[in-house]
């Protein structure tokens, strides 16, 4: 008695009625367990049996539950790890490159003494309006800068985005008083050394988030590996599940390990081996996204509202 | 005059080199991927190079575009495009506006973060991993909604083939990959409304339902607004991955499926003819230039600084 | 008969031999120029040849080898990019169009168009190459193929000299039909493959009873003015009339089946987006599946899948321009070496060590001899299963295991047997009506695949399709293609 009425007094007057307070969560928990529940059912179908598979299809309690998918998987796990690495390695590079291009293309524009600023503001803010598209792109990349069957396709054609030089500029501006690259002016430190003494740590937060964008950005890429690269050392893992997705052969074709016997392929669980796949692609998304949600939101509301 | 300009220039230099990187970029990735927009009018052909190719095919004029306007491929992509993004704008909204209200009136604080982190996890997902879980419910013979369907006595639906139910579904997937982490937007705004509002209209005596009505609604219409605007301006751009990994590429599906970006890249792959799919993507560009700027242009009237420019 | 068996085989064995010698004395030559003029010491040419297959695992270290070997014939070595059955056509069209560097490139009827390709300007042609630098070439290869792979009164590739006519067959995994004792001698038609197919499918639930990718279609008796296009024409000759194939008899009972057999699950619900069946041939779960044959195909396969393939026809034998233009290389365009890829492709088309490294890996590795002319494939050929059609003159390969000594004889018989198309020779020029062709090869895409795999009912799917068909322009390329037809008869005639 004396806990229910503790809770009704610390129940703020303008909250909402109990019936309601539970309906809502209904709704939310429905919401929630449908945005989480295909990630769940897609890991269950990779340890449910082949056979089982074969002859009930996917259910959410297999008749018979089984590892042999990645068994398989760790027999030839090089094909895996590789895409692996060249995901990790284009995202890092990626990443690094379009924060450090659009961090000095975004301060140099925000500056006022910077006699050119309208025309590369304008640059710059053209390419969001008007665009060649996807085969003039192409034939750019391939024919003029040779970047097919190229690491380098994967990387440049995501690094920069004027969206994020006006969310930096803005940052910028508003963010970075006048006195502080005054006061380096001052001093006697030349612009370079402004920029990276003063500005670049004040701007930590607003490069966080941007640079978490990309991150995801790259990680999530498989469209630019879709038109560039046929070299299936180059294939990124987003890519590659694409190209398992009517036949295991990429897989392989494409390990090293040449243990894995005739009979090995000819027993290859290969529906939930596909789908272990799958769940080893997202496995670090789940555990990551978590800590960097809130930089996310951040982001999406400087970017939108611009405050 | 030149001494000017060169003391200028020598002023700005190092500014300069910092836009340099960028502003290479631009022209590698933006301006003669524009300039290229003139195979549109070649019959292009692949001859020594970038420059020769461009300048040496041959010049057709508006023949390449005729392929999309003599038959209603131009109507169906563009009806397509434009129908899926106006779903998507307006249901988002009415969704992501919702659900923010929802998680913004739940009394457990707690309760609400987890609620918005598992609701976060599909905007983190590649549309090629949702592709995979679209399929698991989806396919013929062992998907997961089949198997209920025979569970009411309903025959297996031939999903994959069966144009009928793709809209429905396109824009359920696309809501439930979106709307979690859009709502974050609204939900940022609602917590930034002054209480003392709601309180002055509870002692009024304002239902639940009137505070949303009369006070959240319009306090959130200027964002609202925008963000409506902003995305106006890219309604002739579909999401590619949406439309070519959920539906995994589908012949017969190509009649709902089909919006311009895929029909760019479909024609490019099927039938390799440069000009005609740089047609195509200009048709949308051009198109695609005149909402943006009007969009722009609307959201500018009403708040310069959300302005693209 | 066994005295021409061993002569054929010493014949073989004394060429391989030369060739060695020769390849030495190359060698020599090279090292003894090099210090004079300066060209034996020339940067050896890299060529790069793009082919149809599954990608395989050592493609590189095979070229590695022959790029040894070629670099001491020809100066030149050798770069091979494989890209897989479904893919092949879309890619290298991509490939090609955006200017990929490549000098040799794989073409057919079916697999990147020949005919319209050539005409595009994507192939170099050849006429005085072959003169120069072919010459091997115009002597071993059936004069069929060469005058059949001409477009408008030119050579732009060189065709692989195999089996001429197009024999279409039914093929079976024979442990399942030993399995379950299934009769395959009565089967012929579509039709008659119900009864097995229902078998199966009680019986083996893991296993997918008919199989098939996205390019399967039935096989009807026309003949397709461009493969996979739906103009054709009757293969009887009765009338020279060119048909939208979709609105034939023929077609729409065999479209009919293939629904029924869909719905009953023979077929798998994705075989109209499936690019590849390879994952049923490495597993062994299908029942059958059509292709096309040539003499003791059966053991070429059981050979590659591990396990054992019988056929029965399904077709007549019919030489066709699809199948004279079933399997060529042609040069670039864009190469930038055309004489050496000549010399390579001459060397591949008479040269029995080249030909059978490029075809069967390293021998010890990939192979072993059984004697002078058979081969036993090793456990590491799965990693080198190369498919022989499209690489080159086949005549000059090994057999395999338990082939009979005299299987090329039986090509040649084969080959003098096989009944002309009465469109042979015929090569239909599409620029005329580009526009509409580009148009109805997208209505292509819509609907081509699931109507022929039985996906959808054909019922309201035809005449939709028939009609999509018709509003992308279909009338006038018949038309187009009527009126070439007709000028092609009177001039023939």
């Amino acid at each position: 008695m004396s806990t229910a009425t503790a809770t009704k007094k610390k129940r703020d007057f303008h909250q909402i009625t109990k019936g309601w307070n539970v309906l809502f969560n209904i709704l939310a928990t429905l919401f929630s367990f449908l945005c989480v529940f295909p990630f769940v059912f897609v890991l269950i179908i990779s340890f449910t049996d082949e056979k089982a598979l074969a002859t009930n299809g996917y259910r959410i309690i297999p008749e018979k539950w089984s590892f042999e998918a990645y068994e398989y998987i760790f027999q030839t796990g090089d094909t895996l790890l590789r895409s692996y690495g060249v995901t990790i390695l284009v995202t890092v590079v990626g990443t690094l490159v379009s924060l450090v291009m659009i961090a000095l293309y975004a301060y140099a524009v925000s500056r006022k003494s910077f006699a050119y600023r309208r025309f590369f503001n304008l640059f710059a803010v053209f390419t969001m309006l008007f665009n060649g598209g996807m085969i003039p792109t192409y034939i750019v990349v391939t024919q003029l800068l040779h970047l097919k069957d190229n690491i380098w396709a994967l990387i440049l054609p995501m690094a920069m985005n004027a969206f994020y030089i006006m969310i930096l500029r803005t940052f910028y501006i508003t963010g970075i008083p006048d006195a502080i690259i005054e006061s380096g002016k001052i001093d006697g430190a030349g612009e370079f050394k402004i920029f990276i003494r003063l500005v670049l740590p004040l701007s930590l937060p607003g490069l966080a988030t941007i640079g978490l964008f990309s991150t995801l950005g790259y990680w999530n890429d498989w469209f630019n590996a879709l038109l560039y690269i046929e070299n299936p050392n180059l294939v990124p893992l987003q890519s590659m599940l694409m190209r398992i997705e009517s036949s295991m052969q990429f897989i392989q074709q494409n390990s090293l390990n040449s243990a894995v016997s005739l009979e090995a392929l000819a027993s290859m669980p290969q529906d939930t081996a596909r789908m272990a796949m799958v769940v080893l692609a997202t496995l670090p998304i789940i555990f990551a996204y978590p800590f960097f949600q809130r930089y996310f939101v951040q982001g999406l509301t400087v970017g939108s509202v611009k405050e | 005059m030149a001494g000017s300009f060169f003391r200028r220039f020598n002023r700005n230099k190092v500014l300069l080199l910092m836009v340099l990187p960028g502003a290479l970029w631009f022209l590698f990735f933006s301006y003669l991927p524009l300039f290229g927009t003139i195979a549109a009018f070649k019959e292009y052909r692949f001859r020594g190079g970038f420059w020769n190719s461009l300048i040496n095919s041959k010049f057709v004029g508006w023949d390449n575009f005729k392929f999309l306007f003599n038959t209603d491929a131009a109507f169906t992509i563009t009806r397509n495009t434009l129908l899926y993004n106006i779903a998507f704008i307006f249901l988002g909204l009415v969704f992501s506006v919702g659900l923010a209200i929802l998680l913004s009136e739940l009394v457990n604080k707690r309760l609400a973060k987890l609620y918005q982190t598992s609701m976060f996890l599909p905007y983190f997902l590649s549309w090629v991993i949702v592709g995979y879980f679209a399929f698991s419910f989806l396919s013929m013979d062992r998907g997961l909604l089949n198997h209920i369907l025979g569970y009411f006595g309903v025959d297996s639906m031939q999903w994959y083939s069966d144009p009928t139910y793709w809209p429905y579904i396109l824009i359920f997937v696309y809501l439930w990959k979106s709307i979690g982490y859009s709502s974050v937007v609204y939900l940022a705004s609602i917590l930034g409304i002054d209480r003392s509002l709601y309180e002055a209209a509870m002692i009024d005596g304002a239902s639940k339902l009137q505070q949303v009505r009369n006070i959240t609604l319009p306090l959130l219409k200027p964002i609202i607004i925008i963000m409506t605007l902003l995305a106006v301006g890219k309604i002739f751009y579909a999401d590619f991955g949406l439309f070519y990994n959920v539906p995994r590429d589908s012949g017969t599906l190509y009649s709902v499926t089909n919006v311009i970006d895929t029909y760019v890249y479909r024609g490019f792959k099927v039938t390799g003819e440069i000009g005609m799919s740089t047609a195509a993507g200009l048709y949308q560009s051009v198109v695609g230039f005149v909402l943006v700027m009007v969009s722009n242009f609307a959201v500018r009237k009403l708040d310069k600084d959300s302005a693209l420019f | 008969m066994s005295k021409l068996k061993k002569r054929a085989g010493l014949a073989l064995a004394a060429t391989t031999a030369l060739s060695v010698v020769l390849s030495g004395c190359g060698g020599n030559n090279n090292e003894a120029s090099g210090s004079g003029s300066g060209s034996g010491s020339e940067k050896p040419v890299e060529l790069i040849w793009y082919t149809i297959g599954t990608p395989q695992k050592d493609v590189d270290t095979v070229m590695a080898e022959v790029s040894k070997y070629t670099q001491e014939k020809i100066n030149a070595t050798i770069k091979m990019k494989m890209i897989d059955w479904g893919d092949y056509q879309q890619k290298m069209q991509v490939l090609v169009a955006s200017g990929e560097p490549m000098d040799i490139l794989f073409t057919s009827a079916g697999g990147f168009d020949y005919v319209q390709n050539a005409r595009k300007g994507a192939f170099l042609e050849l006429d005085e190459l072959l003169d120069k630098y072919g010459q091997g070439i115009k002597d071993t290869i059936d004069p069929g193929f060469l005058s059949g792979s001409k477009v408008d009164g030119h050579n732009y590739g060189i065709p692989a000299n195999k089996e001429l006519p197009q024999l279409e067959v039914w093929r079976f995994n024979k442990n399942l039909v030993d399995k379950y004792q299934l009769d395959t001698s009565g089967i012929r038609t579509l039709e008659s493959l119900e009864p097995l197919l229902k078998t199966i499918k009680e019986k083996e639930s893991e296993v997918t009873p008919f199989g098939m990718d996205k390019n399967f279609v039935p096989y009807v008796p026309y003949d397709y003015l461009v493969t996979n296009m739906p103009m054709a024409v009757k293969l009887d000759g009765s009338d020279m009339k060119v048909v939208n194939i979709l609105e034939t008899d023929e077609m729409k009972s065999a479209l009919e089946t293939m629904h029924k057999y869909y719905m009953a699950g023979y077929i798998a619900p994705e075989a109209a987006t499936t690019g590849s069946t390879s994952d049923l041939t490495t597993s062994g779960k299908w029942l059958l599946d059509r292709a096309q044959t040539q003499p003791l195909a059966e053991n070429l396969w059981s050979a590659s899948y591990g396990y054992p393939v019988t056929t029965t026809p399904a077709s007549d034998a019919i030489i066709t321009n699809t199948s004279v233009q079933g399997s060529i290389m042609a040069i670039s365009a864009n190469s930038e070496h055309p004489e050496k890829a000549m010399e390579f492709l001459n060397l591949l088309n008479t040269d029995p060590v080249l030909r059978n490294m490029v075809d069967s890996g390293i021998e010890g590795t990939h192979y072993e001899k059984i004697d002078d002319l058979h081969i036993k494939n090793l456990d590491a050929s799965q990693n080198y299963n190369m498919p022989s059609y499209s690489l080159g003159n086949n005549m000059l390969l090994y057999l395999n295991e338990g082939d009979p000594d005299d299987k090329w004889d039986q090509f040649k018989k084969f080959n003098s047997e096989g009944k002309a198309s009465p469109i042979l020779g015929f090569n239909f020029d599409s620029t005329k009506v580009a526009t509409e062709m580009t148009a109805v090869q997208n209505v292509k895409e819509q609907f081509w695949a699931s109507l022929m795999t039985g996906t959808v009912d054909p019922a309201t799917f035809l005449p939709k399709a028939i009609d999509e068909f018709k509003k992308a322009g279909m009338d006038k390329v018949i038309a187009e293609a009527q009126s070439q037809l007709d000028a092609w008869v009177a001039a023939n005639k």
